[in-house]
């Protein structure tokens, strides 16, 4: 039986998707302004705005659905699951947009900054990997991908620390290069930090059980 | 196992009720805490009813109706052998859908009238019993300077408040509510509501509704009834974000009731 509720929870799913695949989109955009000098800055900023958007949107239906059908049960559990999703995918669009011009505002390039000692190149693969791994946990609302997000959160981690240690034991020669990595990799650790908070609400979604992944 | 009983005011263990052949109410277990408002939620005909009216002993006043099993009140079995349901009744007071006070009575004898039947004359304890209870329900400012009008004559809140006034007046162990909004506007329906809420300092309330927003606003522990059976017993926060069974997931959500 369709509830009057069912087409609002429709609607903010489909908003939700949305921005889920802008979020990723924005991110390897950003990487190829970063890493290949890419002349796409505004399209990162105008995307990641969408995305801030995207994200009150959603948080004006969800506050209408709430006001309007009072849900309860797993109703509730969607609503404040899309409204903190949406938020941690807005963050992640507005981290995009700082990565897509890191080096340019210093006037240096990445190839000249990332030393061979850098796990810059694999971070980055990773975080490709989280971002797309969890759009494609709200798309199927996958419980066994929530946990691959706390497996390459994980193994992000580690690199953010590597990377760390290793720019302060061989630091590249130019401190604006140091200070853009240093940006770099904290903005991608950040974004691995926004999906797995993102990976918690699906969890919470779906089980109605708070876990810290 | 007394120890366990006598932490809770009512506790309810393996009830059945007929309706003649007719079972509406299986095996119910259930424990319901002091001082707190408990809700009992169901579709229609599951048996919320008949439940509280078992928990007053007055489902048996009904022709051809029968009850098994057993319901501890302060630890005391209300069916055991030898007890007066009189007597249980008198600890119990019931708040019915319709507001129905005595109409051929005043305010003051709506209120009044149950201590009157246990034997109370001294009018002066009777006016202070009076002025508590109407305070109490939240009804003493609105009627303070008109105690002799009619209890008929007052607005369908005010006459459901007349109504747990008169409730309180004999000071009873537990307060029942079937449906005590459900012929009220928003604004009655509100009074009463935060009416149960500062009830449950003092007294044990159980309140059956149909209403689902107003069991999640009002009650510390919700039971959902189905088919009479108790499908989920647990605290209203619990029952509400996190159901653990699909049945009342379903009907509290609306997918089917």
């Amino acid at each position: 039986m369709s509830r009057l509720i069912d087409t609002g929870l429709k609607k903010l799913s489909s908003l939700l998707l949305k921005m889920g695949d802008l979020t990723e989109k924005t991110i390897l955009l950003s990487f190829d302004c970063s890493t290949k000098g890419l002349d796409q800055f505004d399209k990162v900023r105008v995307y990641s705005e969408t995305l801030i958007s995207s994200s009150e949107e959603i948080e004006e239906k969800a506050t209408e659905l709430l006001a309007r059908y009072q849900p309860v049960a797993s109703d509730l559990r969607t609503i404040r699951s899309y409204m903190k999703i949406a938020y941690d995918l807005a963050r992640c669009g507005r981290y995009a947009w700082d990565i897509s011009f890191i080096y340019r505002r210093f006037n240096i390039s990445y190839d000249e900054c990332a030393l061979p000692w850098l796990p810059l190149k694999d971070m980055m693969n990773e975080v490709e990997r989280i971002i797309h791994t969890c759009i494609d946990a709200i798309r199927k609302r996958d419980l066994g991908l929530v946990e691959k997000i706390g497996e390459i959160e994980r193994k992000i981690d580690k690199m953010y620390i590597e990377s760390l240690n290793k720019l302060v034991e061989q630091p590249p020669i130019k401190t604006k290069c140091v200070v853009a990595d240093l940006l770099f990799v904290r903005h991608l650790e950040r974004i691995a930090d926004h999906a797995t908070y993102i990976a918690e609400s699906l969890e919470y979604l779906i089980t109605g059980q708070r876990i810290n992944l | 196992m007394e120890g366990d009983m006598m932490s809770f005011k009512v506790q309810v263990e393996s009830l059945n009720a007929w309706f003649r052949d007719r079972q509406v109410l299986k095996k119910i277990n259930m424990q319901i805490n002091e001082k707190a408002v408990t809700a009992i939620i169901g579709p229609s005909g599951c048996g919320k009813t008949t439940f509280i009216r078992c928990v007053n002993r007055m489902h048996e006043l009904v022709p051809g109706a029968r009850v098994s099993g057993k319901i501890f009140l302060d630890g005391e079995d209300i069916y055991a052998k030898g007890t007066d349901a009189v007597k249980i009744r008198r600890k119990i007071g019931m708040v019915f859908q319709k507001p129905n006070p005595f109409p051929t009575m005043s305010v003051y004898d709506n209120v009044a009238a149950g201590l009157k039947l246990n034997g109370v004359k001294d009018r002066k304890r009777l006016d202070g019993v009076v002025k508590e209870s109407l305070k109490s329900a939240e009804l003493w400012d609105e009627v303070k300077n008109d105690f002799d009008k009619s209890g008929a004559s007052l607005s369908g809140g005010q006459q459901q408040r007349l109504c747990i006034a008169r409730a309180l007046a004999v000071e009873p162990e537990l307060i029942l509510m079937d449906e005590p909004c459900s012929a009220l506007d928003p604004s009655a329906t509100a009074r009463i509501e935060r009416l149960m809420r500062n009830l449950s300092k003092d007294y044990t309330v159980v309140v059956v509704t149909h209403n689902m927003q107003q069991a999640a606003r009002v009650s510390d522990y919700t039971g959902f009834l189905y088919l009479g059976q108790l499908i989920e017993f647990a605290q209203t926060r619990a029952i509400f974000e996190n159901p653990r069974n699909k049945l009342t997931e379903n009907y509290i959500t609306g997918r089917f009731g």
